[in-house]
């Protein structure tokens, strides 16, 4: 693995960035969850009579161009944009990691063929391919994790690949191969479990990259149906009122890439926790 | 053992852009409405005309003979012709694609520079605050969204400094700020390489074997750590391509800039398949190509590798 | 050592490839970087705003009085039966590569457009039953037609229809589009496609038509130049990149207005109004009352002044206030009234039982599938109109799609509610909506006698007659509510304080560029 912080190898809550990055998602889950509901103004009422005010104590973050509340828009959209995220990563996992996990376990062939597709995957870039698959799907929350996703899935096989090459050349393996064991016991019951903490390192530090890419298909108008208070969608809007109204933008902007900082800290984190061993 | 390697590499790319070619093909039947009909409706054409249109485009042909087809243009390196300009999709590439590489070039030219710099600093300054600043501005950078950092570096930089113009390209002011944003994001993934190439390397017997020789310090550090930084900063450099291509979609939709990614987007909005599948297959074939020179560089670069060839 | 040298020599090169320019043109911002720009061959509007001072054309359309005048013919006459239109040309006209301008360039020119293998968007549909061009003497000509066509002059007053020179079309074939050659008052010299468009000023020119107040052009050159995405025009005229910008977001066009430096030329466009249509031929909306109801419930006014910040006046019927043979009877129609909106709903058995804030009948709630185009607002529209017909009871799903994919739903009926509009001078243009075939019967109306008033009014070439026909079928349209108009297109220019005389033409969308001054 790389070694990427500056940190001595320490297990993970021990690490004061990465718990507080690790906070910042629990409670941004948590708050997705409970919060919207609770909230007092509609996300989607249109006041034509409070359009463009900037923040203040009615509205805490303001109002858009339509008249909107940008603090409820924002907390709704926080249960959009991280609904997406984990949808897509769902997705990254169902196709890329039995993929990876054959090229890396069964080797041969398997491996070469495989490889291929995923090279040829990873030559379109990611972001056109997203959008040539959500103009066949359509918008919506499944099209777009399901885009997303796909785009995020060769670079996961590899790494499962990786990952799963070289624990295939650990010596308890070749004795499981020996006696006899079938490829996809081995695959299942011995790589897999011992690929699975780096794993989860790199689905955190993928799950930025997701939330960056799902944000700029709805900031490129191809995602959540319109209205849909989504955090790329708010960035969309706002861009015509930088200067009468920065407040749309800034908001939303702030929120995702604190949220994909925090993604990637973790998975850093969780890097860094694994070197222990 | 060189030549058998690039040919071996190339035959590899040559089946990978078989099935690039393929993929695109086959998603982009798939894509919904009649290009023939949005070509003409407008127009108050009437359904036999548009049915003569889709005739003239080839689009009612069965799917194998449309496929022959295009395979058969592509050996050729004819990419087909725009179905809503009716220009040759080549030529429109070749027009977009200076524009692109120009964004591209110099964004790279940045992130190299930038991650280089923190990386190797936050190398020479292991466990101090310096690194922990470095490692930051380098987690922030892979963090933020271009689309965001864009809205931000215009809202300051052209609305309220007014130094560099908000949009547009042409000029090299015009292409300040977007090459500073994409490469900003560039350079994250490339500081945090380099970095730790870097401490490999301060690491390595010779280089402390350099310094008890008297060697001074900058020395040391120009001539083995830059040397043995930039050849991983090459190879992620050229793995982001991919990244700069869509990060050019963006960028230019955030400045209004011409080039590739603008001429995707509005081929993807209008279903200009050829243009579509065009902008695709060149961009699959640069990434490929661009990696296939990064590793030969590298291998250049970097004895141990060449070695093991 | 020798890889930072070599960045830093890429670095260099690219940054001195691009040196700054020296003289000072006007510079026109276009919105679309339409890699098509042949006026016989493309369709969008963009094109004609520098090409329409690049080509003449046979005749004119005064803005001011609406009437046909001479241009490229100084004279013309109609048979009695409407089929053959007689041109007498000018014989002092030559285009920019001196080729000489006659009957045979005229006819050269229509049968260019004509020809299938040109595949013509628009220009070859415009010309309608075109049959065959006549050279009669060297410079008189013969349009001949198959049947009366009366939007053939206001077709040949556009840019799509213009004179180009037959040498410079043989000379270059595929690529003439980036080597275009008309007799206009400006030339065009260099095209580099989604960069920049490069108009020279010919010197030469003095075949200018009446509504053109200098015989030659008052500025060197003009440079036109794209900013597709409408969050930065304003940007680029307040910083100075641009001396004229069109369609200015309402927002920024407000600010212009308060700022000394700037004004905003509001351009009303003629045509078919931005409008919802109601598809007749799926429930609810089947039932003329839940249309009239949408019709009722809807505060036009209120989406005019947040949607567009009041810069452009509400629609209130099919056709836009401007465009010849409106009929200002529908203005009557359908105000804003909430109750009456209501009641409707009631009396059509739609009430909301389970008081949930939908109206059911049967079961069913009420609930009406939109899709809506990502330009032109639309997605403002759309959301405001959601907001405020779940005031009465209403919900709606919302979806953007692209055209191609609208214009399949539409077709196929799969909608209740998708907007459109369509810029044009001639009202015939009510035919491409409302008529039982035409692509864009998106109410899926199948009306008999309105498709006879829309084909007898296209045939006729008596003003009066036509002006009746069409005031009947937009009667028709607003009585049964096939649609729901909200706002008169209206294209607002943001404009610096150094240009003068900007206008525009009877479409709204082509500027008289030979009339516009620059101060240094």
């Amino acid at each position: 693995m790389i070694e990427w912080t500056a940190r001595a190898r320490r297990p993970l809550l021990r690490q004061p960035v990465t718990a507080l990055a690790l906070a910042w998602l629990v409670l941004l889950v948590l708050e997705t969850l409970v919060l919207p509901p609770l909230l007092p103004t509609d996300p989607r009422f249109a006041d034509p009579a409070q359009v463009l005010l900037p923040p203040a104590a009615g509205h805490v973050l303001g109002t858009d161009a339509l008249g909107r509340d940008v603090l409820s828009r924002l907390v709704w959209g926080g249960r959009w944009t991280l609904g997406m995220a984990m949808a897509a990563l769902v997705v990254t996992f169902v196709l890329g990691l039995p993929v990876g996990l054959a090229a890396g376990s069964l080797g041969g062939r398997v491996d070469a063929l495989t490889m291929r597709v995923v090279d040829a995957l990873l030559a379109f870039p990611a972001l056109l391919l997203a959008m040539v698959v959500v103009a066949i799907l359509g918008t919506g929350l499944l099209p777009v994790a399901v885009a997303v996703g796909i785009t995020a899935a060769p670079a996961h096989a590899r790494m499962v690949r990786s990952v799963a090459l070289e624990i295939r050349s650990r010596p308890y393996i070749d004795a499981a191969r020996s006696v006899g064991c079938p490829p996809l016991r081995i695959a299942l019951r011995h790589i897999l479990p011992n690929a699975a903490p780096v794993l989860i390192a790199f689905a955190t530090t993928q799950l930025g990259w997701i939330l960056i890419n799902g944000a700029a298909l709805n900031f490129l108008g191809l995602g959540a149906p319109l209205g849909t208070p989504e955090w790329g969608a708010m960035l969309a809007e706002g861009r015509g009122y930088l200067r009468d109204g920065p407040w749309i933008s800034v908001f939303p902007g702030l929120a995702l890439t604190l949220t994909v900082l925090a993604a990637h800290l973790v998975g850093n984190g969780i890097e860094e926790a694994l070197k222990r061993d | 053992m060189m030549a058998k390697y690039i040919g071996r590499r190339l035959l590899q790319s040559l089946f990978v852009l078989w099935l690039v070619a393929t993929l695109a093909f086959g998603a982009l039947q798939l894509t919904p409405g009649d290009p023939a009909q949005a070509l003409l409706a407008a127009s108050g054409a009437t359904s036999e005309e548009i049915a003569r249109q889709r005739a003239e485009l080839g689009l009612d042909d069965p799917l194998l003979r449309q496929y022959a087809r295009f395979l058969g243009e592509l050996v050729q390196g004819d990419l087909g012709r725009s179905w809503l300009h009716g220009r040759p999709v080549s030529r429109m590439i070749a027009e977009q694609l200076a524009p692109t590489a120009e964004l591209a070039g110099v964004a790279t030219a940045v992130g190299i520079a930038v991650g280089i710099g923190l990386g190797v600093l936050a190398a020479i300054r292991r466990r101090t605050w310096v690194d922990a600043a470095a490692t930051a501005v380098a987690v922030v950078g892979i963090s933020v969204p271009t689309y965001w950092s864009g809205l931000l570096a215009i809202l300051v930089f052209a609305l309220h400094l007014r130094w560099f113009p908000a949009t547009g390209s042409g000029s090299l002011r015009h292409l300040v700020l977007p090459a500073l944003v994409l490469g900003f994001a560039l350079s994250g993934s490339i500081a945090r390489i380099v970095r730790t190439r870097s401490v490999e390397v301060l690491d390595a017997q010779f280089i402390l074997a350099a310094r008890a020789r008297g060697l001074p310090a900058h020395r040391v550090l120009f001539v083995h750590v830059l040397r043995a930084a930039l050849g991983p900063a090459i190879t992620v450099s050229a793995l982001q391509l991919g990244f700069l291509l869509g990060g050019a979609v963006i960028t230019e939709s955030v400045f209004a800039r011409s080039g590739l990614g603008q001429l995707a987007v509005e081929a993807i909005l209008w279903q200009d398949v050829p243009v579509v599948r065009g902008v695709v297959l060149f961009s699959a074939v640069a990434f490929m190509l661009v990696n296939l020179l990064a590793d030969l560089l590298q291998a250049w670069v970097d004895p141990r590798i060449r070695e093991a060839l | 050592m020798r890889y930072i040298l070599l960045v830093l020599v890429l670095l260099t090169f690219l940054l001195t490839s691009c040196a700054p320019q020296t003289h000072q043109p006007l510079v026109y911002g276009l919105t679309l970087a339409p890699s098509g720009i042949d006026p016989h061959v493309n369709a969008s509007s963009e094109l004609g705003i520098p090409l329409s001072s690049v080509y003449d054309t046979l005749v004119y359309q005064d803005p001011a009085t609406g009437e046909f005048v001479p241009g490229l013919a100084q004279r013309w006459d109609v048979s009695e039966d409407g089929l053959v239109y007689t041109f007498y040309l000018r014989d002092d006209v030559t285009f920019h590569d001196d080729t000489p301008f006659d009957a045979e360039a005229v006819r050269f020119n229509l049968e260019r457009i004509t020809d299938p293998a040109l595949a013509s968007q628009k220009a070859a549909f415009m010309l309608g039953p075109y049959a065959r061009t006549e050279v009669v003497g060297e410079y008189e000509v013969q349009i001949h037609l198959s049947e009366p066509f009366a939007p053939l002059l206001d077709a040949l007053s556009q840019v799509y229809l213009g004179m180009a020179s037959p040498t410079a079309v043989e000379e270059w074939g595929d690529e003439y589009q980036l080597h275009q050659v008309g007799s206009g008052p400006f030339v065009f010299a260099e095209y580099v496609p989604g960069d920049y468009l490069l108009l020279r000023r010919n010197p030469d020119y003095a075949w200018g038509p009446s509504i053109y107040q200098h015989d030659t052009a008052q500025v060197e050159e003009i440079r036109f130049e794209f900013f597709t995405d409408p969050a930065t025009r304003s940007p680029a005229l307040e910083t100075g990149e641009a001396h004229i910008m069109g369609e200015i977001p309402p927002q920024d066009a407000v600010r212009l207005t308060e700022d000394e430096g700037f004004y905003v030329e509001a351009a009303a466009i003629p045509g078919v109004s931005l409008m919802m249509f109601m598809n007749t031929t799926r429930a609810p909306l089947d039932d003329p009352l839940v249309r009239q109801a949408l019709l009722y419930g809807t505060n036009r006014a209120a989406i005019v002044s947040t949607a567009f910040r009041g810069t452009s006046p509400v629609a209130y019927g099919p056709l836009a206030a401007v465009t010849r043979g409106y009929d200002p009877a529908v203005e009557a129609y359908y105000p804003y009234d909430a109750t009456t909106a209501a009641a409707l709903l009631e009396q059509a058995g739609w009430v909301d039982a389970d008081n949930d804030g939908v109206r059911e009948r049967d079961g069913e709630p009420l609930t009406l599938e939109m899709y809506l185009m990502g330009w032109g607002y639309m997605p403002e529209v759309g959301q405001l109109l959601a907001s405020q017909w779940a005031e009465i009871g209403i919900a709606v799903q919302s979806e953007v799609v692209s055209y191609p994919e609208a214009l399949e739903i539409g077709a196929e009926g799969r909608h209740h509610l998708i907007p459109f509009n369509l810029s044009g001078s001639d009202p015939d243009i009510l035919r491409k909506f409302f008529h039982s075939q035409a692509s864009f019967n998106w109410a899926h109306i199948d009306d008999a006698e309105m498709d006879g008033w829309l084909e007898e009014a296209a045939r006729t070439s008596d003003e009066t007659r036509r002006d009746a026909l069409y005031r009947q079928v937009q009667l028709r349209v607003m009585d049964q509510a096939l649609v729901l108009p909200i706002r008169d297109y209206v294209n607002l220019n943001g404009v610096s304080g150094s240009v003068s005389d900007l206008r525009f033409d009877a479409q709204g969308w082509f500027p008289i560029l030979i009339d516009v001054t620059l101060e240094e």
